[in-house]
């Protein structure tokens, strides 16, 4: 039952409270860059949550096994080598980030591959957007945040299993997906709208998203309220 | 081919003219994400200087070795590379910083100002080019975390740099270091920028006829 | 033929991706000398951070600083304490502070979820665990103007010489029972999640603390602060 709890407040936190447009800033170049259809923002939404999952997938098997400090497999590795002592105690954490972003990289060039080869309608609605999504922030600042939950726990029980690490990536991606819909909703009936000439274009983007995350801010507070309200 | 743009050029057309935040919409997630307070923007700015400085200058030493299709990944080890360098040395002498900036510093290495420069200038030009270039926009860049973080700690909380400037009865609006401030603030900013890029296009026009 | 053969080296993987396998080298050498350099600095860091609050959350600030200009240096011993609650097993880093052999107390570090995000503080109890002699925010997201008051002395010092036998409560205005904490106008839920953070921590870490008599129920970590033995109380 907690277990569930966990992952509810998880997965609230990351599509809604803590969304990573409205409260993180992280994937604000699509978010204005590819706003401006509702077609093309579900395109791209559906894209950045799929890459998203796959490269937490990775990013979490690699954290684990390899990267954090006294990991099994570079410890064994490492055993051949040196001391057992100090094969125990060896850290590659200082390598994460290069290993991450080739992680993102590579997860979109085989996903691009994969979806143009068996699924060519899915490959036309959002097979554009993939290459663009190498160089999205949101999905690096996943792993990033899957990274900090795996090696920065105080004991090996806190640390994120694999089950917490893709609902986070998983509902994390929901809540760009739905914060880049809400957008592209505005933004078509914007058209028709009189916008002073400067504030044309990402200006009023940049406003509009301003007003929402005001309504975002609504959402704090929802699940301290929840784990009470559950738990006791 | 159309002759490249000089050193001076680079650097002049980076600070306004081409300024990444304004002009050309790139790095938008540090510039949102870091401007609560000043001396996490210009933090920020610093620490994009030295990777893009760095990264600038060893990608253009070795452009004439680069393969096309294998460019990108040179681009992304080299960047990856030094955003790490520049992240262990602000854990290691500024840990508060560090710590406040949190996710944003790894998070440099998909800021496509970076990688934009890698690609327009530095895998074209000399290393001398590519450094004025990696100067010129992120004096830019760093100019316009400037501009946000100071409209926002000044207003969100009355203070500059940490010390009171406003008077203490400054109520403090709570709105400029949450979220929607950083939206507003910039929104505000940016179409600014455009009115005054507006009014200088009209002069030139004018003068023109 | 000689032509030929450096044709094909060309063309093969390894002469279109030398220079990305000879900047692999390169870099990952640049890595380990950063590593190497910085590691211990940063771990340093790491550990000073909660380290050197210590002594202020046990003695007050005006008795820790008079000691540190006088060098009298109290003796810190980080410790992880494990405990066994509803059947599963919570560990918290502790910090035993002695001076000249007589125990002065523990300080905890816990953490706990907050209004916005995760609050994280540091908490200085007696060595019997029933008062509260300090208390310090580590790390807070709070709203700013609200919640992040829970950083100012004047409403942290309120904590001091409280009791913990019973749970601390959090009232509107006019606290003057033994337990009562005046919360944060505007910030009820913040106020009362510091409370609710040292409540659960106090009432987990009593039956392991209080009783502690010596190195014999919990193990001194002082070497390794994350190793896998870690010694649970299985009362």
């Amino acid at each position: 039952m907690i277990y569930l709890l966990d992952l509810f407040l998880i997965a609230l936190g990351a599509a809604l409270i803590n969304n990573f447009v409205f409260y993180y800033f992280v994937g604000i170049c699509p978010f204005i860059g590819v706003s401006r259809h509702l077609d093309m923002a579900v395109g791209m939404g559906c894209a950045v949550t799929f890459v998203m999952v796959i490269a937490a997938f990775i990013s979490w098997t690699i954290t684990t096994f390899v990267l954090m400090p006294g990991a099994p497999v570079s410890a064994w590795v490492a055993g051949f080598f040196l001391a057992p002592e100090t094969a125990a105690t060896i850290d590659l954490s200082i390598l994460c980030y290069i290993a991450y972003i080739f992680a993102i990289s590579s997860s979109v060039q085989f996903v691009e591959m994969y979806v143009r080869k068996f699924f060519p309608k899915l490959y036309e609605s959002f097979g554009v957007f993939l290459p663009l999504i190498t160089t999205n922030c949101a999905i690096l600042f996943a792993c990033l945040t899957i990274m900090a939950k795996v090696t920065a726990a105080d004991t090996p029980a806190d640390a994120w299993g694999l089950d917490k690490a893709l609902t986070l990536a998983f509902f994390g991606g929901l809540g760009f997906t739905i914060a880049i819909v809400i957008m592209a909703g505005i933004r078509e009936e914007l058209e028709l709208a009189d916008v002073p000439r400067p504030f044309k274009g990402a200006a009023i983007t940049l406003i509009i998203a301003g007003i929402l995350a005001m309504a975002f801010m609504g959402f704090t507070g929802v699940d301290a309220g929840l784990r009470n309200a559950l738990a006791m | 081919m159309a002759e490249q743009p000089t050193t001076t050029e680079r650097f002049i057309q980076g600070i306004l003219p081409e300024n990444p935040v304004y002009r050309q919409l790139l790095g938008l997630c540090p510039t949102l994400a870091v401007t609560a307070n000043l001396q996490s923007a210009l933090t920020m700015a610093g620490a994009v200087c030295f990777v893009m400085f760095c990264a600038n200058v060893v990608i253009s030493l070795i452009r004439n070795l680069l393969k096309p299709h294998l460019r990108i990944v040179v681009f992304t080890l080299t960047i990856a590379t030094f955003v790490t360098i520049a992240d262990r040395f602000l854990a290691a002498y500024l840990y508060g910083m560090s710590k406040m900036l949190g996710p944003y510093i790894p998070l440099i290495i998909v800021n496509c100002i970076i990688i934009c420069r890698c690609e327009v200038c530095a895998s074209k030009q000399s290393p001398i080019t590519a450094a004025g270039d990696a100067l010129g926009q992120s004096i830019g860049f760093g100019i316009a975390l400037f501009s946000i973080a100071f409209v926002r700690e000044l207003l969100g909380t009355g203070t500059l740099f940490g010390f009171q400037v406003m008077p203490e009865t400054w109520p403090g609006w709570g709105i400029m270091v949450l979220p929607p401030g950083a939206f507003l603030t910039f929104g505000i900013l940016l179409a600014g920028v455009n009115r005054i890029t507006m009014y200088q296009d009209a002069r030139k026009k004018h003068r023109g006829l | 033929m000689h032509s030929n053969f450096i044709d094909q080296v060309k063309k093969s993987n390894l002469g279109q991706a030398w220079l990305v396998l000879l900047l692999t080298i390169f870099f990952g050498g640049s890595l380990a000398g950063v590593q190497i350099k910085l590691g211990p600095v940063i771990e340093q860091n790491k550990i000073n951070e909660t380290l050197e609050k210590v002594p202020e959350l046990i003695m007050g600030k005006a008795l820790a600083e008079k000691m540190a200009a006088q060098q009298q240096l109290t003796d810190i011993r980080p410790m992880r304490v494990a405990v066994d609650y509803e059947g599963r097993q919570i560990v918290y880093s502790a910090y035993e502070t002695r001076y000249q052999g007589k125990m002065l107390g523990w300080v905890v570090k816990t953490a706990g979820r907050g209004y916005a995000d995760t609050i994280e503080l540091l908490l200085g109890l007696d060595p019997t665990i029933s008062r509260i002699t300090g208390l310090y925010i580590l790390d807070q997201k709070e709203t700013p103007g609200l919640g992040n008051k829970i950083l100012e002395e004047k409403w942290r010092n309120q904590f001091i010489g409280k009791s913990v036998n019973n749970p601390v409560l959090v009232v509107k205005t006019g606290a003057k029972g033994e337990g009562e904490i005046n919360a944060i106008s505007g910030a009820t839920i913040s106020s009362s999640s510091v409370t609710q953070i040292i409540n659960t921590a106090t009432s987990q870490l009593r039956p392991v603390l209080a009783a502690d008599t010596g190195p014999a129920q919990i193990k001194n970590d002082r070497e390794k602060t994350s190793g896998p033995e870690i010694n649970s109380d299985k009362e």
